[in-house]
This record gives structure tokens, C-alpha cells and sequence, in this order.
């Protein structure tokens, strides 16, 4: 039986280092899936905190960009608004102007506007331009004025005058509306801080 | 008669006016309705063209132009020193009190406190008989600078009376009159000298002294004499500001003017800021006692900048005068050359290169000229000095252009600074190869005199140690170092210890900020012993790899900052271990 | 400053390019405003260049495209360019010459300012030196910059400076108080998809409402550039000394400009200088530069960052060249780095701050910072003198130092260099890479550094 005890012997060494394969094996393999799993936590602790962290960053962005919008969105309302403002209240005293008096004093500025146009050309060898309803006040401030001349041509304007020199190289627009447009930027100013807006 | 004028014409900076005919050439006028500073350059009938030292925004023709009758003249009188000006000799700190923290125009001022009281000493008495530029009593304008009363150089002079007893005067006071045919000319605390027109002087001597600077690579190699002219070129970011701000800081002379000329804003502030809180190394006085500021700076009007080197350097000669030495530093003269250009073109001249007009050289020349260290007119017997030096801005770093070809012709020593070394942070970027010294004959009695009589012979060994590196580099770009034989590769170890160790300095540390010539000179010898001590080594069976190992390597290279002027003993401890160590390997046979 | 005007002169001797010449003018200023009006009744402005003898040569800023001899008008406004500004212009967009171009109307100005300004008072500047952390490191710990400074970005075409000057506004604005900080934005001459990127950054960041805009692109009339920054400027000036913000201005691209100067100046037929830029290039961008700064007893500053493109990548170009004599340094954008695909592709050795030195060390960013950054550079400079070696010989040549210093150079560009476009790092960690990168040398190899220090942050692998 020696042979065969030799045998079982052997097979049994085998089966032995077989189990004791098998037992290493699957100890290893245990410790390895212990171990990606060990290894695995704070991977994907750290993906999460990035995954949140991002998202975070993401949300900060937006919420940053649509305070950011919606602050100058309202903004913008208001400055649209104020305009419209700004607007009704110049057109209604434009109105009022075009429609204001021609009589009296009115007579008075027309010389004015006359007297500084000649002056800043420096001739009075002019022609004078003016729409159909100051033509007459035009007309007769006029003859104090040696060298101007009305033109028989009319300007589409609110009043006031422009100034041509005779040779048409020269003229000096100084009809009301010319006025106004220079002076428009202060006059928004004073009517913006009317409506407590503006400095 | 002064002249009085309309502007028929304007251009920028330039104007043209009529009815001119009483003008004279570089006759100061004042010009439109906002009386703006300008000067006549040219006449032609009676039209006079203008170059106008302000804006000239917003001015018509048909504006008056009236002359002064004075050519452009700086006051020259106590109350100069730590002051800040712009270029026609107006103090930029009461043109802020008229209009701000922005320069407005039309501001009239005056150049220094009229009403500021000095104590003058008389030096001379009633009937002694005073030359021109001959002194009549001394004021303390500034801790550092007693400031010479001289009787004007365009004065007659005479026979002094009615000198005052020493006393507290203001400028305006007349301290004494002279006698002379008859004739009674007061003497005040100023007088006025028209720019453009050099201080006359009794005689010039040849330049010996060397400037020191306390800057290793200009001191030690590129020097430069007190009367000397100097001219330092460089593309922009080579470090050529602070290379002026060091000498401005560090130059054993007595005064310093410093002339921002179409350069930085905060450069000029730097200065201000920085100067009153350093001390001179000599006199342990602030630096700005010492210090006189012109800045025109870049967006200031241009023709302010063309005049801002004459205002600068008459206010030198003015300091010269009293037996002082003067340094000048003038940042950047091509941007005065760019001033000239700009004038030159308006006034449709003939262009020579790039558009400078054909005076260019002989400008440059006369400039230059007005260096020089002197015997002073008149007594008592006075010998000053004025070092010019210039910045050039070379167009895109090519020192072929006409600014720097032509300075190079008028000027003696020429720290030529290198992009390529600047990219590598080798500070100050003066490159050895292509910078030179037309004074090193003539100062280095001074080094064997005063430091060492080997002064000389070290300093070229050191040197030739560069330039057999700079050879040497070309193989090694080709082949690699590992080609070389190991006495060459001891030569680049030493070239690498020289620049780094001696030729670099940083002016941002305290300690080697400013290196005396003792140090500069013991630095440099330890280096060309270390030098020497690595051959023999090398001789005996050395092997190159334990030369460089030695701890001495690293002290060598650091020592520039970590040894004060007053631990020269720390030095000589390093010279020790240097020879103890190397006394370690020599002899040792080491197989590679 | 206003001059009596207002006459509209009709006597067209001349047009050539940009110019319009007028004949028979009696009352007309230097640099006055001009408005152009066409036979068609639309209106243009120019300024007056050169007044006198009856004639004025007016340079018309949307160009003489269908300008003609007979019908052209030109009215002399009686007062040189201004821009309105008032603290409503902040989250405006305006075009090159500052009118409005978001469909809302004119500010209602608190001011008219001269839009050329005033040179500072070299006397009355405060000197820069307060630290501004752009969360980049190599501009952070390398070449500084500081509020009042005018640090130019030189780069070439396609390369990624839009991206760069972007980051830095969106993250530069973060330091100090957020109320303080302003962004003016001008581009000159760029592309609409350039403009757009950078608006859209701004808005992205929530920074819109603290911005400005001044918008000239590529199809704009060329000699609006002229103005575009001067407009962009002036607001930035009222912002920061009238209101005290602390403003950085973004310009792009300033060769745009320049470009517009050397047309108007062919078309006056001047001599030129180099590369036919006029010789006065110099001193026109110093006075647009030098309009950055800080001031004393006022609490604002204005910031510049220009950036240009270098024409095919040469800094010796007038224009690099001109702007780097007036600057306070460069950030120099390299070709071969954005090759590499690195972002931020900054070539540090030609890359410098001035001011740098004063904004950094004890008290606010940290005592060793200049050292230890000096001793990067060098290093960063060997490795690149071994790399262009090792090109010759092979590593094989190299000795083991020299291994050491491609190593460095390696890490640099890798840790240090390399930053996302979103990524804001603190000066904190910024310093830390360059000890890190320090680190990598022998203790012998540190020549730069103090002891002191090199015992407290040296941290040997």
C-alpha cells in the first residue's frame, strides 16, 4: 500500500496546496475588492465633493449672472422710463413754443437771434431763413439790419432764424430748435433731477 | 519793444503768427487769449513760428501773441535743491496748487520761494573789487549744500558796496551793489542765464577722478570720470530706469539733476517718494537734499521736452559754478530727439535719417559738450564739475539708429545694455563685451592710490576671464561643454562666478544696493584668486568637479549681499577659507 | 473748455482719406469738434487737426465714403470732443466714439469731460503699489500687477490674450471691496466675436453691471480708433477719481489704432519714422498709457491693460517697441507655448512688471516673494539654455545639473504655468509652486534667495 499511501499522500499534498491556493486566492481576491473598495470611498467622496463643488460654482455663476442681469434689466427700465419722461415733458414745451405768441417780445428775440448770427459770421451781408409763421416778425425786425435780406424760401422749424452769408459759404443755424438740441443735454439734466434721478 | 502779434496759424504744438517783425530768435512769448508759454524758432518776415511748451487745444487764429523779450532763462538762486520741475523751470508742486492733481495751463509761477529767507555770510567786503562768477557770500540752501552767491556771469562787476552785515534775506534783497564806470548794478541771491547758452568757465581740465557709483560693472569696469559724458542705451525692459535711479541715488557728487525727459509719470514719483527716505552713504543726509527733478514727462507737451535738457543742464552748470560736482542724468535723450524731430517736421524742414532733422548731431555735440570739470570764473579759486549722462531708447534695440550712431560719436563711456541678458535677470544688463570706458586710463591712478595698486592688473585679469568665455561659448554652443578641456571648463565656472557674484547686483537689496570701491575691488580679487588657485588645482590633478563642490563656491557668489561695507573683515575670512580649501583637494588624484 | 461756434461752413477745397480740407474759415479752434453733415443730410463728426491762412484740415472720425466736393458741410461746434458721464454709464454699452449702442438712450451726464484729459501731475501721482491678485499664478508671483499700472498684454494673431485679459478682469475684480471695482472694456478694431467673448465673460461673471463698454469693430470706420480709447479712458478717469472705484481698463487692440494714426498721418502727408508710423507715435500713445494711475488724496485708480498684436509676432515693431518704452512692463503671450497648447502661454523671460517690486513682499504678498521669484527665473532661464543644448548633444550630454534644470523647466510650464481659465489661485498657492519649483535645485544652486528663507520653505523631494 505504500505505493498507493505515497499516492494518497501526494494527492493530498496537492489538494492541500490546492486549498491552500484557492484559500490565498480567494483571501488575496477579498483583500484586493476590500481594497478597491477602500480605494474606491474616497475616489468617489473626492468625485462627489467635485461634482458638488462644480455645481456649486455653476450655481454661484448663474445666480451671479441673473442677479447680475436682472439688477441692470431694472436698471435699464428705469432709465428707458425716465426718458420717456424727459421726452413728454421737452415735446410738450417744444409745443408750447411753436405755439407761443408772436407778438411782443418775441419781436425782441428774433433780433437777438439776428444780432448773434451776424456777429459770429462776421458780415452782415446775409440772408435770413425762417418758417411761414415768423416770417412777418422776421420781416419787419429786418430793416434794422443793413445788408440782410429774407429769403422768400421758408425752413421747416419751430422759430428762430438761420443765417446764411450772401456768397452761401457761411451759415449759422440759430432757430429755436438748433437752440434747444445744444442746450438739450443740461436741460435733460435739471429735468432727470426733477424726477430724482441724476446727480 | 516787444513784439505783438496775431496767430495766423496752428498745428499741435506749433504756431504761426503775424506782425512779428520785433521778435527776436528764441524769444519767449506768450501766446492766445490764455497766455501759453512759447518760444520763437523761426523767422521768416514778419512771421514768427512758434513752438508753444502747452497744449494748444482749443486756440484760433486771431488770438494775440506778445514777446517777452527774453530768451527762455532759468532762475538760478537758492531754493533749487528738492525741488520737482517741468520742462521750462516751473515747479509742478505750485502748478497743483492752481489746478490740481491735472496740469492746466497758462499757470505763471515762479521757480523758487522769493520770500524765503536764507542766512548769508558775506565773503567779501565793501570795496573789494568782484569779477564775473566771482562769489560774494555763502546761504545753507540745503543740509548738504552751501549754496554760492556769485556775481552774475554776464555782470560787469566791480567795486562792491553796500554789502549787507551777515543776516536772514529773502532772494528779492539786494545784498550789495557794484561800482563800475559809474555805473550801480545791485547783486540779489539770483539772477537769470538764458538756457541755451553755456556758463562760461576760466579753464577745463582733463577728467581723472573716477565717478563712483557703487555700481560693481560701471565702477570696476566701465568707469566713468566726474566731467565725463556717458550715454547708456538699451531696447525697453532692459533695466536702463533703474540703472539712472542707482547713480542718481549713489554717485559721490555733490548735487544731482535728474531730467524725466518724455519718460514715466511714476517714474518721476518713484523718485519723489523714494528720495527723501534714502540716505546718502557719505553724509547720512537725505538723498533729496542733493537733488534737483526736471520732468517732462510723455504726455506733457513736446516742446516742454525739448527745452527740459537745456533747463536741466544750465541748472548744473549754475551748481558747477560754485566748485561743486554735478551729475546729470538726462532719461531719455531720444525722446528729446524725438521732440526735435517733431518741430523740425512742422516746421516742413528737410528730413535726414528716419525723419531727424540734419541738426540732430550737432545738437547732440553741444549738449554733450557742456560736461566737463572746471576752474570756475572769478575767486575765490573753485574747480566743479558736470557729468553728463544719457539714456538713449534705441528704436526696437538696434543701436545702428541715428539717436544712438551719433551719441556715440560725442561721448566717452557707453554702458551698452542687452535684452538677452535682461530676459535671463542678469542685472544691471550692461553687457561686457559691448560697453567701453574711455576714462580707464586716466581714473586708475585714483583706484591704485586710493584701493589698491593692483587695482589694474586684477581687473584685467578678471575681465580677460569674460573674454575668453565669450569665445569659448561659441564651441560650447556647437559641441556642449563636455567638449572642452577641463582648464577651459574651469574658465566658464569662473566667468559664471564673475557675472553672477560680481557683475550682477540688485538694487532692490539693501546691502547690494550700493557696493563701495573697497568691496568691489576685494569681490573681484577673490574671484580672480579662486580663478587662479582652480588652475594650479587643476595642475596638480584636481578634478574639476571638486572645485565646483567647494562650500566656498556658493560664499563667493553670495557674498555681495551678505557682507556689509563695514564687514570688509568678512571678506578677508572668505579669502582664508578659500585658500584652506582649496588647499583640501590639491594634490588629491581623483578618478572621474 | 468752449470756444465760441456753431458756423456751418459749406467751401469743400479738399478731401483726401480721412481728411476733409475747408475752405474760407474765419472762427475755428485747434482740435475743435467738427460736425460733417453729407449731401444725403446724415452727420459725421471730425476734429480740426490743423487751423490757419482760412483754411482748417478736419479729420472726419467715420471716414469721407461718399463725402463730396459740393453739398458737404462742415459745422465747427465751438468746443473740442466731450464725452457725458455720469455713474449710470456703468453696465452701458456705447460704440468707438461713445454714443450709446444698446438701444438706450444718451446718459444723463453728471459732467462733459475733454476727452483728450489733462496730463497728470507727475507731483501729485501716488506711486502704485498695492497688490493685485489676478488668481494667475505666473502673472501673480512673476511679473505683478499693481492698481495704477499699466501692464500691456504683447501677443500675436489667434493667440489666446482674449482669453487671458477675460480671466483676469473676471477675477481680478474679486479683490478689494466689489462696489470699488470697475471694468472698462474698449475694443478697437477687433472682431465682433472678440467683443462678444468678452462681454459675454463679464456677464457670465455677474461683472456687467460694473462695466462699460465701448465697442469699435473690425467693420466700424477705422478712424474712430483714434477716439475709442481716449472715450473709454475719460469715463474710466470720472470713475475712479470722481467716484473713487478702482478701475482696470481693457484695451483691444491697440495695433488697431496705431494703425488709424499712420493712415491719418499718410493722408497729411508727413515724414514718417519707422515702418511709416508717424514720428509722433511715441507721444500720442504716451498720452493714452499715462492716463493710468493713482493720485493723491483721491481714493480710485485706473488700471491699463492694453493688449496688442505684435504684426507676425516681432517685438521690435514700433508699435510692441513705442508701447513698451511707456509702459510699466509687458506680458509677452510666446508662440511656441501656445503651440504646446499651455494656457496661460506667457513667456516670462521676456515678460517683466516695473512696478512689481513694490507691490510684493511683507505686508502684502509675503517677505520671500521677490527672491524666491528672482530664483525662478533664473532657473527658468538655465533650463531653457539646457533644453536648446540638449537639442544639439542629447540628454546623454547633459551633466547631472543640467538634468536638474530641465526638470525645472518641465515643472514650470507643467504646474506652475499651466492654469485653467476658470482656475483662480491665491497668492498662498502660488508661492508655493514657486518653492516647489525651487525645490527641485541642489541648495548650492540657490544664489538668489536668503538663507532664512531658503531654511524656512525649502522643501527637498
Amino acid at each position: 500500500m505504500a505505493s498507493n499511501s505515497a499516492l494518497e499522500s501526494t494527492i493530498d499534498k496537492i489538494l492541500k496546496n490546492t486549498e491552500k491556493n484557492i484559500l490565498t486566492n480567494i483571501k488575496s481576491g477579498l483583500d484586493e475588492s476590500q481594497q478597491k473598495l477602500d480605494d474606491a470611498i474616497p475616489k468617489l467622496e473626492s468625485e462627489y465633493d467635485k461634482i458638488i463643488s462644480n455645481g456649486k460654482k455653476e450655481a454661484d455663476k448663474i445666480e451671479k449672472q441673473i442677479t447680475g442681469a436682472s439688477d441692470i434689466g431694472v436698471r435699464n427700465k428705469q432709465l428707458l422710463v425716465l426718458e420717456e419722461a424727459v421726452e413728454r415733458v421737452f415735446s410738450s414745451a417744444l409745443e408750447q413754443i411753436a405755439n407761443a405768441d408772436r407778438s411782443g417780445d418775441y419781436a425782441n428775440l428774433v433780433k437777438t437771434l439776428i444780432n448773434e448770427a451776424i456777429q459770429i459770421l462776421g458780415t452782415s451781408e446775409v440772408t435770413i431763413f425762417t418758417n411761414t409763421k415768423d416770417k412777418d416778425v422776421v420781416q419787419s425786425t429786418i430793416s434794422q439790419f443793413s445788408g440782410a435780406k429774407l429769403s422768400s424760401e421758408t425752413i421747416e422749424c419751430l422759430g428762430g432764424i438761420k443765417v446764411k452769408s450772401k456768397d452761401g459759404a457761411m451759415t449759422f443755424d440759430n432757430t429755436i430748435d438748433a437752440r434747444i438740441e445744444r442746450l438739450k443735454p443740461l436741460i435733460r439734466k435739471e429735468i432727470a433731477a426733477k424726477f430724482g434721478v441724476g446727480n | 519793444m516787444a513784439a505783438q502779434g496775431r496767430i495766423v496759424w496752428v498745428s499741435g504744438p506749433a504756431v504761426r503768427a503775424d506782425g512779428m517783425s520785433d521778435a527776436k530768435m528764441y524769444e519767449t512769448v506768450t501766446v492766445g487769449n490764455s497766455k501759453l508759454v512759447g518760444e520763437v524758432i523761426r523767422l521768416t518776415g514778419d512771421v514768427a513760428f512758434i513752438q508753444v511748451y502747452e497744449s494748444t487745444s482749443g486756440l484760433k487764429p486771431g488770438e494775440p501773441v506778445v514777446g517777452t523779450g527774453n530768451p527762455l532763462s532759468v532762475l538760478l538762486g537758492p531754493g533749487i535743491i528738492g525741488q520737482l520741475y517741468d520742462g521750462i523751470q516751473r515747479p509742478l508742486r505750485e502748478l497743483s496748487k492752481a489746478s490740481g492733481s491735472f496740469i492746466g495751463r497758462g499757470i505763471t509761477t515762479t521757480a523758487v520761494d522769493m520770500t524765503k529767507k536764507y542766512h548769508f555770510v558775506p565773503i567779501v567786503s565793501n570795496g573789494d573789487v568782484v569779477t564775473p562768477g566771482s562769489g560774494i557770500g555763502t546761504v545753507k540752501e540745503t543740509d548738504l549744500i552751501e549754496n554760492l552767491i556769485m556775481v552774475p556771469p554776464d555782470h560787469p562787476g566791480g567795486k562792491i558796496s553796500n554789502l549787507v552785515a551777515e543776516g536772514d534775506y529773502d532772494l528779492e534783497t539786494v545784498l550789495a551793489t557794484t561800482e563800475k564806470d559809474g555805473q550801480s548794478i545791485p547783486l540779489k541771491m539770483y539772477h537769470k542765464w538764458p538756457v541755451r547758452k553755456p556758463r562760461p568757465y576760466l579753464k577745463r581740465y582733463d577728467p581723472t577722478v573716477p565717478l563712483i557709483t557703487g555700481q560693481r560693472v560701471i565702477d570696476t569696469f566701465f568707469p566713468i570720470a566726474k566731467g565725463g559724458t556717458g550715454s547708456i542705451p538699451g531696447a525697453f525692459g532692459t533695466g536702463k530706469t533703474v540703472t539712472l535711479h542707482q547713480i542718481a541715488k549713489w554717485a559721490d557728487s555733490q548735487v544731482v539733476v535728474y531730467i524725466g525727459c518724455g519718460e514715466r509719470g511714476n517714474e518721476m514719483t518713484e523718485v519723489l517718494v523714494e528720495f527723501p527716505h534714502l540716505k546718502d552713504p557719505r553724509s547720512g543726509k537725505p538723498l533729496m537734499d542733493r537733488t534737483v527733478l526736471v520732468a517732462n514727462t510723455s504726455n506733457m507737451p513736446v516742446a516742454a521736452r525739448e527745452a527740459s535738457i537745456y533747463t536741466g543742464v544750465t541748472i548744473a552748470e549754475y551748481y558747477r559754478d560754485m566748485g561743486k560736482d554735478v551729475v546729470l542724468v538726462a532719461d531719455s535723450t531720444s525722446r528729446w530727439a524725438e521732440s526735435l524731430r517733431e518741430m523740425s517736421g512742422r516746421l516742413e524742414e528737410m528730413p535726414a535719417e528716419e525723419g531727424y532733422p540734419s541738426y540732430l548731431a550737432s545738437r547732440l555735440a553741444e549738449f554733450y559738450e557742456r560736461a566737463g570739470r572746471v576752474r570756475a570764473s572769478g575767486s575765490p579759486d573753485r574747480d566743479g564739475s558736470v557729468t553728463l549722462i544719457g539714456a538713449v531708447s534705441p528704436s526696437g534695440g538696434d543701436f545702428t539708429e541715428p539717436v544712438t550712431t551719433h551719441t556715440m560719436r560725442f561721448i566717452k563711456t557707453f554702458w551698452a545694455l542687452d535684452a538677452k541678458l535682461a530676459y535671463s535677470r542678469h542685472y544691471p544688463s550692461i553687457n561686457w563685451m559691448n560697453s567701453y570706458s574711455g576714462y580707464l586710463a586716466d581714473i586708475s591712478k585714483w583706484w591704485s592710490e586710493n584701493i589698491s595698486e593692483d587695482w589694474f592688473s586684477i581687473r584685467s585679469e578678471a575681465y580677460s576671464v569674460l573674454q575668453r568665455e565669450d569665445t569659448l561659448k561659441e564651441i560650447v554652443r556647437l559641441l556642449g561643454p563636455e567638449a572642452l578641456p577641463d582648464e577651459e571648463k574651469l574658465i566658464l565656472e569662473v566667468a559664471r562666478m564673475i557675472k553672477i557674484g560680481l557683475l550682477q547686483q540688485n538694487s532692490f537689496d539693501d546691502v547690494d544696493t550700493y557696493c563701495s570701491p573697497e568691496k568691489q575691488f576685494k569681490l573681484m580679487k577673490l574671484l580672480v584668486d579662486f580663478y587662479k588657485k582652480g588652475q594650479q588645482a587643476l595642475k596638480e590633478g584636481a578634478a574639476l568637479s571638486d572645485i565646483r563642490a567647494l562650500p566656498v563656491v556658493t560664499s563667493l557668489l553670495k557674498a555681495r549681499m551678505d557682507v556689509k561695507d563695514d564687514e570688509m573683515s568678512k571678506l578677508d575670512q572668505l579669502d582664508k577659507n578659500l585658500q584652506e580649501q582649496f588647499k583640501s583637494i590639491s594634490g588629491v588624484k581623483v578618478s572621474n | 473748455m468752449t470756444i465760441e461756434g456753431g458756423v456751418q461752413y459749406s467751401k469743400i477745397a479738399e478731401i483726401k482719406g480721412p481728411l476733409v480740407v475747408v475752405d474760407d474759415v474765419e472762427n475755428a479752434a485747434f482740435d475743435e469738434l467738427v460736425e460733417i453733415e453729407t449731401n444725403e443730410g446724415e452727420r459725421r463728426l471730425g476734429k480740426v487737426l490743423e487751423v490757419g491762412n482760412g483754411k482748417a484740415i478736419v479729420q472726419v472720425f467715420e471716414g469721407t465714403t461718399g463725402l463730396s466736393i459740393s453739398g458737404t458741410k462742415a459745422k465747427f461746434v465751438g468746443k473740442v470732443m466731450e464725452m457725458p458721464v455720469s455713474k449710470e454709464v456703468l453696465g452701458r454699452v456705447f460704440d468707438g466714439l461713445g454714443r450709446p449702442k444698446d438701444g438706450l438712450p444718451d446718459p444723463i451726464a453728471d459732467k462733459f469731460i475733454d476727452i483728450n484729459g489733462e496730463p497728470m501731475n507727475p507731483e501729485q501721482r501716488e506711486y502704485p503699489k498695492d497688490f493685485i491678485q489676478t488668481g494667475v499664478s505666473v502673472i501673480d508671483g512673476l511679473m505683478t500687477l499693481v492698481r495704477g499700472q499699466k501692464l500691456p498684454i504683447f501677443s500675436g494673431s489667434g493667440m489666446s490674450h482674449n482669453l487671458l485679459a477675460a480671466q483676469i478682469a473676471r477675477q481680478a475684480s474679486v479683490v478689494g471691496k466689489q462696489d470699488d471695482f470697475a471694468v472698462v472694456f474698449a475694443a478697437i478694431g477687433v472682431q465682433y466675436s472678440e467683443a462678444e467673448y468678452f462681454r459675454r465673460s463679464l456677464e457670465e461673471s455677474g461683472a456687467l453691471k460694473r462695466s462699460v463698454l465701448f465697442l469699435n469693430t473690425a467693420d466700424d470706420p477705422a478712424i474712430e480708433r483714434i477716439i475709442t480709447p481716449r472715450v473709454a479712458l475719460t469715463v474710466a478717469e470720472y470713475l475712479a477719481f470722481d467716484l473713487g472705484m478702482h478701475v482696470l481698463v481693457v484695451m483691444t487692440d491697440m495695433t488697431n489704432y496705431a494703425e488709424a494714426l499712420r493712415e491719418i498721418s499718410a493722408a497729411r502727408e508727413e515724414v514718417p519714422g519707422r515702418k511709416g508710423y508717424p514720428g509722433y507715435l511715441y507721444t500720442d500713445l504716451s498720452t493714452i498709457y499715462e492716463r493710468a494711475g493713482k493720485l493723491n488724496g483721491r481714493k480710485g485708480s485706473v488700471t491699463q491693460v492694453p493688449i496688442l498684436s505684435m504684426p507676425s509676432d516681432d517685438i521690435t515693431h514700433p508699435i510692441p517697441d513705442l508701447t513698451g518704452y511707456i509702459t510699466e512692463g509687458q506680458i509677452v503671450i510666446g508662440r511656441d507655448l501656445f503651440r504646446q497648447g499651455i494656457y496661460p502661454p506667457i513667456n516670462i523671460l521676456m515678460s517683466l512688471s516695473r512696478l512689481m517690486k513694490d507691490g510684493i513682499g511683507e505686508g502684502s504678498t509675503r517677505a520671500d516673494h521677490a527672491e524666491v521669484a528672482n530664483q525662478v527665473y533664473d532657473a527658468y532661464s538655465r533650463s531653457q539654455e539646457v533644453r536648446a543644448l540638449a537639442g544639439i548633444v542629447g540628454k546623454a550630454g547633459l551633466t547631472e545639473i543640467d538634468l536638474k534644470y530641465m526638470d525645472v523647466g518641465d515643472t514650470f510650464e507643467k504646474e506652475f504655468l499651466t492654469q485653467a481659465t476658470d482656475e483662480n489661485r491665491t497668492i498662498e498657492e502660488t508661492l508655493a509652486l514657486l518653492w516647489k519649483i525651487v525645490s527641485k535645485l541642489p541648495k548650492n544652486e540657490i544664489t538668489k534667495i536668503k538663507d532664512k528663507f531658503v531654511d524656512q520653505y525649502y522643501k527637498e523631494e
